[in-house]
């Protein structure tokens, strides 16, 4: 496992999830006298009023759908339990140019942990599967470790107590493929087979691991329950930029000088993740474009270099926050070889349970790689340019329609380079 | 502005049969060489700020190109066409072709990429000869003290046993291969004693010995049929993994039309020579044209250990007089058959058989304090008296320096009347790449052969270990790059640039200059000439 990549000092912006104080790894006592545990001990008193403080804070799902947390909440909460709730805490984490999951698994496994329990009592859930990309043995290991003292610790015995049953908390490993961080494919994996993605619906709240009822959360979702529920949802809206709410775990890498991961209020604008946290791009070049929450969603360029970088802002300009990585190219980098590298990892993830997916991503990489090799021609353009308007939707999951926005949008932005490439 | 004698003042002064005066006592070696010999001239070595040998002693010019910003970016790979290759091997001398063929003869497909023409290299300049442990009162062991004492006692005792070692069965090689040597009445190998050896171990083929070598090396990587080899193909940049510490390939570029080629490959083997074309402390030369560091260019910034950064050699009789010739060496056999070194003024100053450093920096005294010849303001040097060898033994010159003759014949010099103006020439880069004894570099699937890898020769090389050494290890890194069974590249990346740039960035270094180098300012032509 590669070493983590620190997190570069932050000045003069809150961190939450980040703070010093928290970043105490699987070591239960100093994660108590920096104040954890007491989100958990007033959820035990009025669980139901969990719920209310979470949309009133109106937390989204920060794994990269912005979905309203409380809907999904309110959904697995209304339903009876057949006879279990599950709760997925999803740390699969894959994408590429994303890890701020590992890090808040690794440094801060009971934020997590707590995050979980409180969750479980807000919605009645007694089960919690914290599913894990396999890959990230540092934070399966301390993810582990804090799970053996929460197993012989008083806070679960209470959460039980509260919940009147046994709240069952289990560490799962992921596949170890990228299309197992899709929400039903973990349901899948969870239940035992392959991580193919469901259909939908039976949407998981009505129906999810094993027919029960199920909630899943991004990790750093659950991580800011806690908070939430111990400094209330007006210290939370509070810390967002704009209309934003919270905080965001940026991952910031590529062609910057201190790449890391940055807790920042949520809507900072580009330019100052770039600029001020990231020092800017290496040998001063300018900046050519942004690959977005992974590279699976649209690409911003210069002139978006002052959009807040929340949900709603970037939706506005046809872009998505995703996961809150920022991938940074400057200029000098291809983009005909970025795209196709990165539809080649999309051809090479795809299941192939859709055919359109399987063939569809297979062939966009193919003819990526025959235009970046010199090889293309303009028919090979004109393919590419038809199966961007024929594969949208096609599939049960959204791997191919990210395929697709990445290249509909490279094609938008560079079109002269995909010509100058052409044979 | 250089000082001294005027040359036609001082040619009209000089004297064949001039009485001359004994040397003047004993000279403090240590002080001469740390006060005149260019390694250590004020201000020419520097500390390298980034990259694996960062806070190293590095030449200063040297430096400058280790630390410069690369030539391409991403960018200009679109659309580059592709080769998939089992062995790249950089360069097309001696070494680089003795790579090629063990790797083809391992059963590699083999490319073999050259800046020039297949052998426009150093190799062919080699007129002494090749050092083996043959004769019956040598030995394998002899060699090794011998190679690990002319170093100064720097060298890595592996990889010169290794050397050593290999020596006969070099030569059995390369005379399986054609090549001819010179051979005693009764058949057997001519050997001949030169500096530094114990005892008679250097081999040869009449004073082209380099040249005999590259003739059959060169016909058989051509006849090879596992060997494809690309001319004018200088490389740009190495290629390395997504997280940029494995080398998986390399951009070749064209000097007839500069379109990049990307060549991804299981491993890259740098046989890529010298930088004298560098003209470091602005010494003239005795290198080839394309001689101008890039193999160290490229190995550094993907990453690989270098050593020895502030140890050249400088050849002390390089030719000064006619400007056309400036750099060209006059071989040491010359002065071995007794050739004197005089000043401006008709005086020898130092011991001609000296060591190659302390004659160089004696003559660097003698020109830096206005004793020596001035041929213009840039340029000059002291006497190489070959009149009076000629005197002393008349025909020897005509008979046993037959290259020298006719080169300066056709300068309109006779060396026989007029004496050879001489001043030191960069001759030789001591260091290089790290390597272990199969020429692996630090940086997995790259490895570096000859000139441009270090360790051997320490701080000073002796006569007849190049040849070797080109042979020896292109042999074994050829072997070693074909047995690395690792899977093709997945994926080819310039990532490894994108870390040097985000360290140079970080050190504050400026990133004005571009490297490699390619070819000098002044060569003429190609897309690369700026």
């Amino acid at each position: 496992m590669e070493p983590l990549i620190i997190q570069n000092p932050q000045v003069g912006t809150p961190q939450v999830l980040l703070h010093p104080e928290r970043r105490v790894g699987a070591d239960m006592s100093r994660w108590r006298s920096s104040g954890g545990g007491v989100a958990l001990e007033r959820a035990v008193k009025n669980p139901a009023a969990v719920l209310e403080e979470v949309r009133l804070a109106e937390l989204r799902g920060l794994g990269g759908s912005g979905f309203p947390a409380w809907r999904k909440w309110e959904a697995v909460a209304a339903e009876t339990p057949k006879p279990d709730k599950y709760l997925v805490v999803n740390g699969n984490e894959d994408e590429p140019g994303t890890f701020k999951d590992r890090l808040l698994l690794e440094e801060t496994p009971h934020q997590v942990i707590e995050g979980a329990v409180v969750t479980a009592l807000a919605i009645g859930v007694n089960r919690v599967v914290f599913y894990t990309n396999p890959d990230l043995t540092r934070s399966l290991a301390a993810m582990k470790a804090a799970l053996e003292q929460w197993q012989a610790s008083d806070l679960l015995a209470q959460a039980s107590t509260a919940l009147g049953r046994p709240l069952e908390l289990e560490l799962l490993p992921g596949s170890g493929h990228y299309i197992g961080g899709e929400e039903t494919a973990s349901m899948e994996w969870v239940e035992g087979r392959f991580p193919f993605p469901r259909g939908k619906p039976p949407y998981p709240a009505q129906a999810g691991v094993h027919g029960c009822p199920t909630l899943i959360n991004n990790v750093e979702t659950i991580a800011n329950v806690p908070h939430i529920v111990a400094q209330g949802a007006e210290w939370f809206r509070a810390l967002g930029k704009g209309s934003a709410t919270g905080t965001k775990l940026y991952s910031l890498s590529g062609d910057v000088l201190h790449p890391g991961v940055f807790e920042l209020p949520m809507g900072t604008p580009l330019r100052e993740l770039i600029y001020i946290h990231g020092g800017g791009l290496l040998s001063g070049k300018p900046l050519k474009a942004v690959f977005t929450g992974g590279p699976s969603s649209t690409l911003l360029t210069p002139v978006d270099l002052d959009v807040a970088m929340d949900f709603d802002s970037l939706r506005a300009r046809g872009a998505n926050l995703g996961t809150g990585a920022m991938i940074v190219i400057s200029e000098g980098t291809g983009i005909v070889k970025r795209v196709a590298e990165y539809e080649r990892f999309f051809a090479h993830s795809s299941c192939g349970q859709c055919n359109s997916c399987k063939v569809g991503t297979a062939n966009m990489s193919r003819l990526l790689d025959r235009i970046d090799t010199g090889c293309g021609t303009a028919a090979d353009l004109a393919t590419l340019k038809n199966l961007c308007t024929m594969l949208p939707g096609t599939g049960r999951c959204h791997l191919i329609n990210g395929a697709v926005q990445l290249l509909d949008s490279a094609f938008h932005h560079f079109p002269d380079e995909f010509r100058q490439a052409l044979h | 502005m250089s000082k001294g004698i005027p040359l036609a003042e001082a040619l009209a002064r000089y004297r064949a049969d001039a009485d001359i005066a004994p040397l003047p006592g004993s000279t403090d070696i240590d002080t001469l060489l740390n006060t005149y010999h260019p390694d250590h001239l004020r201000g020419s070595v520097v500390k390298l700020a980034v990259g694996a040998n960062a806070g190293d002693s590095c030449q200063r010019e040297l430096a400058g190109l280790l630390q410069a910003e690369a030539f391409i970016d991403e960018a200009d790979l679109a659309g580059s066409p592709v080769t998939d290759i089992d062995v790249l091997v950089i360069g097309g001398g001696g070494a680089g072709c003795a790579a090629a063929l063990a790797a083809a003869e391992n059963g590699a497909r083999v490319l073999l990429a050259t800046k020039l023409r297949l052998g426009d290299s150093n190799t062919v300049m080699a007129e002494g000869g090749i050092q083996a442990a043959i004769e019956p009162d040598d030995s394998v062991q002899r060699h090794i003290q011998d190679t690990l004492r002319g170093g100064h006692h720097v060298g890595d005792p592996t990889l010169v046993s290794a050397l050593a070692g290999d020596g006969p069965e070099v030569l059995h090689w390369l005379i399986n291969q054609g090549m001819q040597f010179d051979q005693t009445p009764s058949g057997d190998l001519h050997t001949r004693r030169a500096g530094g050896m114990s005892t008679p171990r250097l081999v040869h083929c009449r004073d082209y010995t380099g040249l005999e070598m590259m003739r059959v090396l060169r016909e058989a990587v051509i006849q090879h049929r596992s060997i494809e080899v690309w001319e004018q193909s200088p490389a740009v940049e190495l290629l390395s993994n997504e997280v940029g510490q494995k080398c998986v390939g390399a951009v070749l570029t064209s000097l007839n039309n500069g379109q990049l080629r990307i060549v991804r490959t299981r491993s890259v083997i740098l046989a890529t020579g010298g930088l004298g074309r560098l003209h470091l402390n602005g010494f003239p030369t005795s290198n080839h044209l394309g001689a101008t560091g890039d193999g160290l260019v490229l190995a550094y910034r993907i990453g690989a250990r270098l050593c020895e950064l502030d140890s050249f050699q400088y050849h002390p009789t390089g030719l000064v007089h006619p400007s056309h010739l400036a750099g060209k060496l006059v071989t040491e056999g010359v002065r071995a058959a007794g050739a004197l070194l005089v000043n401006g003024l008709g005086q020898r100053f130092i011991d001609e058989l000296q060591p190659r450093d302390v004659v160089c920096a004696a003559i660097l005294r003698e020109c830096s304090e206005g004793r020596g010849v001035r041929v213009n303001d840039q340029h000059s040097g002291v006497w190489l008296d070959t009149p009076r060898l000629e005197r002393a033994q008349p025909g020897l010159l005509e008979k046993q320096f037959t290259s020298l003759m006719t080169r300066t014949r056709v300068a309109g010099i006779d060396p026989r009347v007029e004496p050879l103006l001489v001043h030191p020439t960069l001759h030789y880069q001591n260091g290089g790449a790290v390597i272990d004894a199969n020429g692996a570099t630090t940086v997995p699937g790259l490895y570096a052969v000859g000139e441009v890898s270090g360790g051997i020769h320490g701080r000073n090389r002796l006569m007849g270990n190049a040849l070797l050494e080109i042979i020896s290890f292109g042999r074994r890194a050829g072997a070693a790059a074909t047995a690395d069974r690792d899977r093709g590249p997945k994926k080819v990346t310039l990532e490894h640039v994108n870390q040097l740039r985000r360290a140079l960035t970080l050190a504050g270094l400026p990133m004005t200059q571009r490297a490699p180098q390619i070819l000098p300012d002044y060569a003429a032509g190609g897309v690369w000439n700026r």
